[in-house]
């Protein structure tokens, strides 16, 4: 069918491409969509080590003195990046050299200590990606309803609220018992603060965004007003706004010593996105909030009922939120302390978008937003450079991937973009 | 003296379409060319490459005897090509002046933009043509007819001399049609000179100088009004033998199956846009509801299938109460509904094919058991529906927006024909179809009603209703002025009740 | 859709090679790039955890870093610091310190309470310091790694804690004196112990002035008795404090001491535009770090974390360091203390600050007393 390489590779990413038989074909559009992000990070660091620079004194000292000294500022500046970012590295991954030492000891002498410590920063970045994963989640099935749910953020709140209530305050279940019943009590805490903008604009039109915004700071005064009265720890005359620790028959099971804090919530997540995957795709319910989400006269006409899925949509957002802040509390604050999200809910709102609201993508960046959120904490320990960097970095990337026109303006890639679409849609043959 | 504008053999390849196969033509001064196909001929592919928009893989483009590239719609303006699209480029809360000037914005003083000297030149030419355009309004306080003469002035302004008009008629009233065509003929005067592309032959016959036939992405012939006829014109858009005129037995009407009484609709605005209609309509028959659209036709269809709440009066269906009922209730009653905008309440155009062919079924088994549907026999009902209804699609999984227009209306029929169905309203079920497509649904229509079912035909087009129609009904405002038996009815007769005056 | 999967895929991917790459210079050991310029191998490592706050909150992050940086520049020692963003963060942070081999860690506030506790139990040869908050920090009948996190004192912690009613009675006492409308007001970030001890103790101030004086000056925004007060339930928000002051003012307030951080500084902005009312500044000498609001500026009680952080470094330098003891700052060590009245140095009576004066001398021999408890 293609009579030149050419108008192929032009045409790759049309939506109208007909899914090509031939390997060199599948080979050469996989190629094409990976272009885009593969610059988008790289342009993001590069980006990025400005801000790097910027923030580093000796390195500002050094330009001010350029004119008597311009190979050292240079040089400078390349062993504060290529620092900063070996440091990011290590940080999110680990040391490959250390993890080489370690598992050689390990076969050696059976040591697992070091191995441990090894493995520690890959695993941290699992555990930061734990809440990312689930709250993306919650984002994205907004999205699929054409719902814009803002209010992930207080519906995290709920969720470690409730959590942190039910594992703290009820004592001598078992395991088996008291792990789900947290973390189902905490999602259906944040699938009643979600379903309430849901229900909101089901029967009146109220806009959701509006509502799940105004949620949010209700659900963070709440938070303060528990933590400084009714759960704050030892009671009336404790005197730390943090709650009590929650019973460890609550807690996400850690599957190694510590340091490492890789805990089940991290599975638990990783089901919940291939449940979600299944609920939007193979069910009934799940077809109507896409159907809502994509066309709602249609959804209406094949008789959908619009209202309700916006409730259950949102309903459904909520307890995907909540179930990020109940599985921060049972997998490894075990108490609610008001600093315990560090704006998951709202990152979580772009993460969504870079996932393209669909479950697979999600969890790929939100293992993403872990990592570097992860490193961070090493690039700052090591390089001194400020942990605000990496919300830098990630927003580069978020912008790059979303406007691939600039990178391929950047790098001067062919392209006769996405207009024709636009113009072509419509009757006309 | 060479032609004023030359196509020669373009040639424009889309992965699994050859859009145009070595496609030549001309276009004179002051010459009115008609460029007609089926949808999916390859004449907007066409019209885009000429307009900068897509660029050819072989073939070029001479204007005014010189080779040209063109690479946006920017350089096709400066070499005079001016193009008005099906869906208009405008911005609804501008002025008709600010719309103009955009991206060619006058200043004054280096500064500020100059909206006087461009709504006085906006006036000229509008005198000038005849176009009748107030550079003042808004876009969104315009008709659809004023808007696409804005759409003119906008070219016009740009000093361009050759103008595609693509589909001008399909979102036009009759009336405005015989305006626009005035206004293009008054172009033509002038000097300016017009490439007019449409599906419909009536229309090319009435205005066209010359008429290029385009189908499967290839010239089949170019001829004039008075050399040929719509049959033979007909023919070569389709490739086959058409029959225009729609043949039917007399209808043996049955049990009623819809019952209407006295009902009263509010319009999204809350005026009574139904007031106090009443009808029945009978297995077997076609009830046609004729009158110029925006009398309350859209609405009375919405309330009959529970899209649109009910103020007064009562429905019955098959003697079943449906006043209160939901769309699903409605359609659980055996309800076949073809709605009158199919992208926007028909399809689910980001969805595949397959699954807007399950569109109001997915819940019933074997596509569903319990919550869990099954990708299997979706695909298998998919197939095969795909195959009965000749929908021409690459496969049931590619989205419905990639359907050309007229497939997208089969996959609308497929769905609702191949339910068990008692009562069918069809909204417009030809809107902006071409000719193979038309007498396609027009079958379909005609079957079903053989097939004892209740058929409710709504059409501003009178010609269907005429045709089709074993009695019709006309709406004026709301209301219901006459229902008449078809055979008795006469084009006059109906066309003075849609314009208010009782017989 | 699967266009966007492997477009996310291919970035993990990417940044895995970018890094490696970026590795490649120097792949083992994992290189700890200290400053260039400081001192030998030898020297002393102490690392800083920060709250939230982060290190520019302006207050007891910047002042226990500022104690760090003094140690660094007076001792010869290498420091570091890590800033917290969220609550996992401070499990993380002080873990990433131990991994790297720090003998001394000081972590801040008591938000970094139950961590700091589970840090210093799980590593007892690495020295901490915990700025605001003390060990044992159970109240009675509370569980231990439950309520709180230990109910001994830890052999390797220091608490640092700071008798700051005594400084803010002086405060309350000077409040007192200069007020005309005889009402005096103040509020705070959160109620809790570090920031109603400020507001106990100006209120005390306030009480013993008008039995000296026989007057009747009267507190706005906390009762110690019924334990109720005005709070802005953050710390980072300073219109918030701007309004918190006018409502204050509005009811006759024209001595104002806010005790909530960053927010506190919106009440010079109020004070500032209504004329005729003082401020009183919170943690630091808040007439040197927020010049802008001198104008207004009385006097501020100074909680010198600095001085306890560098005294507690020190000792580990000396070799004195002594944990499972706190340090409490008290007027008597300079702890805590009165800033400098700076502009305003004359409009303040000299009979005002000879009183002052003894008011503090009794303080710190006992003979006054604010109604506090003594820290431990």
């Amino acid at each position: 069918m293609a009579n030149t390489v050419n108008a192929e590779e032009l045409h790759a990413e049309r939506p109208r491409a007909k899914p090509s038989g031939s390997r060199t074909a599948a080979w050469r559009q996989a190629l094409s969509v990976l272009v885009i992000p593969v610059l988008a990070l790289i342009s993001a660091l590069i980006l990025s080590a400005f801000f790097i620079l910027a923030s580093d004194v000796s390195v500002l000292s050094a330009y001010a003195a350029f004119f008597s000294n311009p190979v050292h500022a240079l040089a400078l500046s390349w062993t504060v990046i290529a620092d900063s970012y070996r440091a990011l590295f290590v940080g999110a991954l680990g040391d490959p050299g250390q993890i080489v030492a370690a598992i050689q000891l390990y076969i050696t002498t059976g040591q697992t200590q070091p191995l441990i410590l090894a493995f520690y920063p890959f695993t941290e970045s699992l555990v930061t990606s734990t809440p990312y994963i689930f709250a993306g989640l919650a984002v994205a099935v907004g999205f699929k309803c054409n719902l814009f749910n803002i209010g992930a953020e207080g519906q995290i709140f709920i969720g470690a609220i409730v959590a942190a209530f039910v594992g703290y305050s009820f004592t001598g279940l078992p395991w088996i018992v008291h792990m789900p019943l947290t973390f189902i009590a905490g999602a259906a805490g944040g699938a009643i603060w979600g379903g309430i903008p849901g229900w909101l604009k089901a029967k009146t039109g109220a806009h959701e965004v509006i509502n799940t915004m105004m949620m949010n700071y209700v659900a963070f005064r709440l938070a303060d007003y528990l933590l400084n009265g009714p759960m704050k720890r030892g009671g009336p005359t404790g005197f730390i706004p943090i709650s009590r620790d929650i019973e460890p028959s609550a807690y996400f099971p850690q599957f190694f010593p510590a340091p490492i804090r890789l805990h089940m919530g991290f599975i638990v997540a990783l089901l919940v996105a291939a449940a979600v995957y299944w609920f939007l795709w193979k069910t009934t319910l799940g077809f109507e909030i896409r159907t809502v989400g994509a066309n709602a006269r249609a959804a209406q006409y094949a008789g959908v009922s619009v209202t309700r899925n916006y409730i259950v949509a949102m309903a459904l957002s909520g307890a995907l939120a909540a179930m990020a802040g109940a599985g921060e509390v049972m997998g490894v604050n075990h108490n609610l302390a008001n600093a315990f999200s560090p704006g998951y809910g709202f990152d979580s709102i772009a993460l969504a978008l870079l996932g393209g609201s669909h479950p697979v993508g999600v969890v790929l960046a939100a293992l993403l937003f872990g990592t570097l959120r992860n490193g961070a904490t090493k690039m700052q320990s090591l390089a001194g450079i400020p942990i605000d960097i990496i919300s830098v970095v990630q927003a580069f990337v978020i912008m790059f991937v979303a406007a691939p026109a600039i990178i391929r303006w950047i790098y001067r890639l062919r392209s006769e973009g996405g207009v024709q679409v636009v113009f072509t849609r419509g009757w006309g043959g | 003296m060479a032609p004023l504008l030359e196509l020669d053999s373009i040639t424009k390849q889309f992965p699994g379409v050859l859009a145009n196969d070595h496609i030549s033509l001309t276009l004179e001064h002051g010459e009115i060319h008609a460029l007609l196909g089926e949808n999916g001929a390859g004449k907007t592919t066409l019209m885009n490459i000429l307009y900068g928009l897509y660029h050819p893989d072989e073939g070029k483009i001479l204007v005014r005897g010189k080779e040209v590239r063109i690479s946006s719609p920017d350089q096709a303006i400066h070499l005079g090509i001016g193009m008005v699209h099906q869906h208009f480029m405008l911005i609804p809360p501008f002025t008709v002046t600010e719309n103009v000037m955009l991206g060619e914005e006058k200043l004054k003083n280096g500064v500020f933009l100059d909206r006087a000297a461009v709504a006085e030149r906006i006036r000229a030419i509008s005198e000038q043509y005849g176009l009748q355009v107030d550079p003042e309004l808004r876009i969104r306080d315009l008709s659809v007819g004023a808007q696409q003469r804005v759409e003119i002035v906008k070219i016009l302004y740009r000093q361009a001399d050759i103008l595609i008009l693509d589909e001008p008629t399909a979102v036009l009233t009759p009336e405005e049609v015989e305006d626009l065509f005035r206004i293009i003929r008054g172009l033509v005067k002038r000097g300016v000179s017009i490439i007019f592309i449409s599906h419909k032959l009536k229309e090319v016959m009435a205005i066209a100088d010359r008429i290029t036939v385009l189908r499967g992405g290839r010239v089949v012939g170019t001829t004039r009004p008075a050399e040929t006829n719509s049959a033979a014109l007909a023919r070569m858009m389709v490739g086959r033998e058409v029959i225009l005129t729609v043949d039917k037995k007399p209808a043996e009407p049955g049990d009623v199956v819809l019952d209407v009484e006295n009902l009263q609709v509010l319009n999204d605005r809350k005026q009574v846009a139904v007031d106090g209609v009443s009808f029945q309509v009978r297995a077997g028959e076609i009830l046609g509801i004729a009158g110029v659209q925006g009398n309350g036709q859209t609405e009375l269809v919405e309330a009959l299938t529970g899209l649109r709440g009910i103020t007064g009066g009562r429905t019955r269906i098959l003697g079943k109460e449906t006043t209160k009922a939901t769309p699903r209730q409605i359609l659980e009653t055996g309800v076949a509904h073809v709605p009158e905008d199919r992208q926007r309440d028909g399809l689910v155009l980001s969805f595949p094919v397959a699954d807007n062919l399950v569109l109001n079924t997915y819940y019933l088994p074997p596509i569903a058991t319990g919550i869990v549907m099954h990708r299997g026999p979706i695909l298998a009902e998919a197939e095969e529906l795909v195959e009965r209804f000749d929908i021409r699609t690459p496969s049931v999984e590619v989205p419905a927006a990639n359907l050309s227009g007229g497939n997208q209306q089969k996959v609308i029929v497929a769905r609702e024909f191949s339910r068990p169905i008692k009562l069918l309203i069809a909204s417009q079920p030809t809107r902006g179809l071409d000719v193979g497509s038309i007498e396609y649904i027009h079958r379909q229509l005609v079957e079903r009603r053989d097939n004892g079912c209740a058929v409710l035909l709504v059409s501003p087009e009178l010609d269907e209703i005429m045709s089709l129609s074993d009695r019709i009904a006309v709406m004026y405002r709301g209301k219901i002025m006459d229902i008449l038996p078809a055979e008795k009815a006469t084009r006059e007769q109906v066309g003075l009740l849609m314009a208010g005056v009782s017989a | 859709m699967r266009t966007r999967v492997l477009t996310i895929a291919t970035l993990l991917a990417l940044f895995a090679l970018v890094a490696v790459v970026a590795c490649a210079p120097a792949p083992t050991p994992a290189p700890t790039s200290a400053p260039p310029t400081k001192a030998a191998v030898s020297a002393l490592k102490v690392a800083l955890v920060t709250d939230i706050g982060g290190i520019d909150d302006k207050s007891f992050n910047t002042t226990a870093w500022k104690g760090v940086q003094d140690a660094q520049a007076k001792l010869g020692i290498q420091a570091k610091y890590l800033q917290s963003k969220q609550q996992t963060d401070y499990d993380k942070n002080i873990q990433e310190f131990v991994q790297e081999g720090y003998p001394m860690i000081v972590t801040v506030g008591f938000l970094l309470g139950p961590a700091t506790a589970k840090g210093a139990l799980a590593n007892p040869k690495v020295n901490f310091a915990i700025v605001d908050y003390t060990y044992p920090d159970c109240a009675p009948g509370a569980k231990v790694g439950v309520d709180c996190g230990s109910d001994k004192p830890i052999p390797n912690v220091r608490g640092l804690a700071f008798q700051t009613d005594q400084a803010a009675f002086l405060a309350g006492y000077l409040a007192a004196g200069m007020s005309k409308s005889g009402k005096v007001g103040t509020f705070g970030g959160l109620q809790i112990p570090t920031v109603t001890i400020f507001m106990q103790g100006f209120q005390a101030g306030v009480q013993y002035y008008d039995t000296q004086h026989k007057a009747n000056v009267q507190v706005l925004g906390w009762d110690t008795k019924a334990n109720k007060g005005l709070f802005t339930s953050t710390f980072t928000d300073p219109d918030k404090g701007r309004t918190s002051a006018q409502s204050l003012i509005d009811e006759g307030a024209d001595v104002i001491l806010p005790v909530a951080g960053l927010t506190g500084n919106g009440a010079f902005t109020a004070a500032k535009s209504a004329g005729n009312v003082y401020a009183i500044g919170v943690d630091t000498d808040q007439c040197v770090s927020v010049p802008d609001a001198c104008s207004v500026l009385l006097t501020s009680v100074q909680k010198n974390m600095d001085v306890a952080v560098f005294d507690t470094i020190k000792s580990v330098q000396d070799g004195t360091f002594k944990g499972g003891v706190n340090y409490v700052g008290t007027l008597a060590n300079n702890g805590v203390g009165l800033a400098p009245f700076h502009d305003l140095d004359s409009k303040i009576p000299a009979d005002l600050k000879k009183e002052l004066d003894s008011v503090k001398a009794d303080l710190i021999s006992g003979k006054v007393t604010t109604g506090v408890a003594a820290l431990k």
